[in-house]
């Protein structure tokens, strides 16, 4: 039984990881601009199908293969930006929410047209199972807990110890003063779309070699995300961290041990409840500091 | 005066539509279009008057639909009450629903809908053995025939379900129209322009954003009833999210906040498709496309737009700059 409940442990803190790189990116998003970007996941499911047409077609390696296609990310996260919610920047903000639902239509069926309807899993290699006292530790599973938290150690610094960090903490803080001290706000815009798209793409990648890229996934995968801001308090980052790995753990307890049809339900009532109790989520809002 | 008119043109044309077109096609795209209407007017009501955009009226045409077919097919009451009892049900659970997500604004509490459509969703996939899951349930039957003055009104006919559903767009519009023009009315879209400002002047504003949010789920739940007894066989792809998004876009599309907007809306998002004759695929490109262009271009949508012009067209530029304001 203990045995059984470290296994779903660490299948759940995998799992959360991913959660997590993908709530991050829109949690500094939100943090920046106050837009809820929803095509987030379609965009982490690009990600994932261009690493696969880099591995099979390029022949790079697993690694190579990803980076690129953050870089890739990026570039189409600061397309994203200028192109579509740069223009209504001054609008409410229901209208860069619609503007977000038109995007994820956009890239989502952009998805299907250029790869197809068939779900692929990008192969790693990584085939080895280590087995710990009775917990088996499959390769991959490690791996993905380990790139997820280089990223967000790589992220934490990148915000906290660098000039553009300590911009984007100012714009989320205070924009008019931000804006005042000489901040390019416009850059710093273009910078966190760039970003949060790059981690998205990552997240994308560790899907599709968990799971698979498949049309359907993305739109799961931001509802998730948006699940985590809630539970972490939105605009938070360390609230992004536990938000995910408590998702995702509970997510996988509810499979195992309840019903792994109903999984996302429980979900998602894990999500109504903290509503209900702690409006304002478990960790209190401190808004990308 | 004007406006009388043209309201009683459109309705007018709308009676006259099954005698002019001669396929059956252009009728159930009619009632297609109809039930789209009903739904987009609900829609209308969160979206446009009260600033809550919610993705779960898809789900809640769901729960209408297979409420109401349930209680048909198993509970064996006639169609009619099935019909009407339908909205209550869905209004039962948009209450549990809206209770805990209006607690979140804006973008959130859109998110927060659109979780409980995938949950309404997996749940008409998964419980088999009430829903059919993927497989649907059959043999919805149509609304008990009734008889007028000696003649006996069929609606197993599509010509009279089109009369049926244009006979309930009316009552929902009666319904809008006056919901709308009300005191609560006012209150929605006091909400809407200044939600802060509203509760500071001693309004409980959340009372009302749940009767919205309610008022327009058992809109939806309607139009699914009618749905259902409409086309007889039912599976859980018709309420999934991307008919949400559908029913945002026509509101969008048309005019969000205007009582025709919804109306048009609906209209262009049930024709165009088939005008064009694309694949599905295509077609929710152009979508996003089109959501993405009007918002940046048209932000108030088409039919205020169209005013506008026709106020300028006809009354200078001055009525038309001062309807702006």
């Amino acid at each position: 039984m203990l045995v059984d409940l470290i296994q779903q442990l660490f299948n759940g803190l995998v799992i959360g990881s991913i959660y997590t790189l993908v709530a991050l990116g829109l949690t500094i998003i939100f943090g920046i601009l106050g837009i809820a970007h929803f095509a987030h996941g379609s965009v982490a499911m690009f990600g994932g199908y261009i690493t696969f047409f880099f591995i099979t077609s390029l022949g790079l390696g697993l690694f190579p293969a990803m980076a690129l296609a953050m870089a890739v990310g990026a570039l189409l996260g600061v397309g994203i930006e200028r192109i579509a919610y740069y223009p209504v920047r001054n609008a409410p903000p229901i209208n860069a929410f619609i503007i977000a639902l038109g995007l994820t239509l956009i890239i989502e069926k952009s998805n299907l047209i250029l790869f197809g309807v068939d779900q692929i899993i990008i192969p790693t290699g990584f085939t080895r199972v280590f087995n710990i006292g009775g917990v088996t530790l499959p390769e991959l599973r490690v791996y993905i807990l380990a790139i997820a938290a280089v990223l967000v150690i790589a992220l934490t610094i990148l915000i906290q110890r660098t000039w553009m960090g300590m911009a984007v903490r100012a714009v989320a803080q205070n924009r008019p003063a931000a804006v005042l001290m000489g901040i390019n706000v416009n850059a710093v815009s273009m910078f966190v779309f760039g970003l949060s798209s790059a981690l998205g793409v990552a997240a994308g990648v560790l899907v599709g070699a968990l799971f698979a890229v498949a049309p359907g996934v993305s739109g799961g995968l931001v509802v998730k995300g948006f699940a985590v801001l809630i539970l972490g308090g939105l605009g938070s980052i360390p609230g992004a961290i536990v938000g995910g790995l408590v998702l995702g753990v509970s997510e996988t307890f509810a499979s195992a041990f309840i019903s792994s049809a109903y999984k996302d339900v429980i979900a998602f009532l894990l999500m109504i409840g903290v509503l209900l109790i702690k409006p304002e989520g478990l960790m209190r809002r401190s808004a990308a500091r | 005066m004007s406006r009388i008119v043209l309201v009683a043109a459109v309705a007018l044309a709308a009676l006259a539509f099954p005698q002019m077109v001669t396929s059956n096609y252009f009728i159930h795209l009619g009632v297609i279009a109809i039930i789209w209407m009903i739904v987009a007017q609900g829609t209308n009501v969160i979206q446009g008057y009260t600033g809550y955009v919610t993705i779960a009226q898809g789900g809640f045409m769901g729960i209408g639909a297979y409420g109401s077919a349930l209680l048909s097919v198993n509970a064996g009451l006639p169609v009619w009450i099935a019909i009407l009892i339908a909205p209550f049900i869905t209004a039962v659970a948009a209450v549990i629903a809206g209770y805990p997500s209006l607690r979140v604004k804006g973008h959130y509490f859109a998110i927060v809908t659109m979780a409980m459509n995938m949950v309404i969703f997996i749940v008409l996939v998964n419980w088999i053995p009430v829903t059919g899951g993927d497989a649907g349930m059959s043999g919805i039957p149509a609304p008990e025939p009734i008889s007028l003055g000696g003649l006996e009104i069929n609606f197993e006919r599509r010509v009279n379900y089109y009369y049926l559903v244009l006979a309930a767009l009316a009552l929902v519009m009666l319904l809008v129209t006056a919901v709308v023009r009300s005191r609560v009315g006012l209150v929605l879209q006091a909400i809407r322009q200044n939600e802060t400002f509203a509760e500071a002047a001693g309004v409980a504003c959340w009372r009302y954003k749940l009767f919205s949010f309610v008022f327009s789920a058992s809109l939806a739940g309607f139009a699914g009833a009618l749905y259902a007894h409409y086309l007889s066989f039912l599976s859980p792809a018709p309420f999934s999210v991307d008919h949400s998004l559908n029913a945002i876009l026509a509101v969008i599309l048309g005019g969000s906040g205007t009582l025709a907007g919804p109306l048009v809306g609906a209209v262009l998002t049930t024709a165009l498709p088939e005008m064009l004759r694309i694949a599905e695929t295509f077609r929710l490109i152009i979508y996003g496309v089109s959501l993405v262009l009007v918002m940046i271009f048209l932000p108030r949508g088409l039919v205020p737009w169209v005013a506008d012009l026709f106020g300028r067209f006809a009354g200078g530029r001055k009525d038309a700059e001062a309807e702006n304001r």
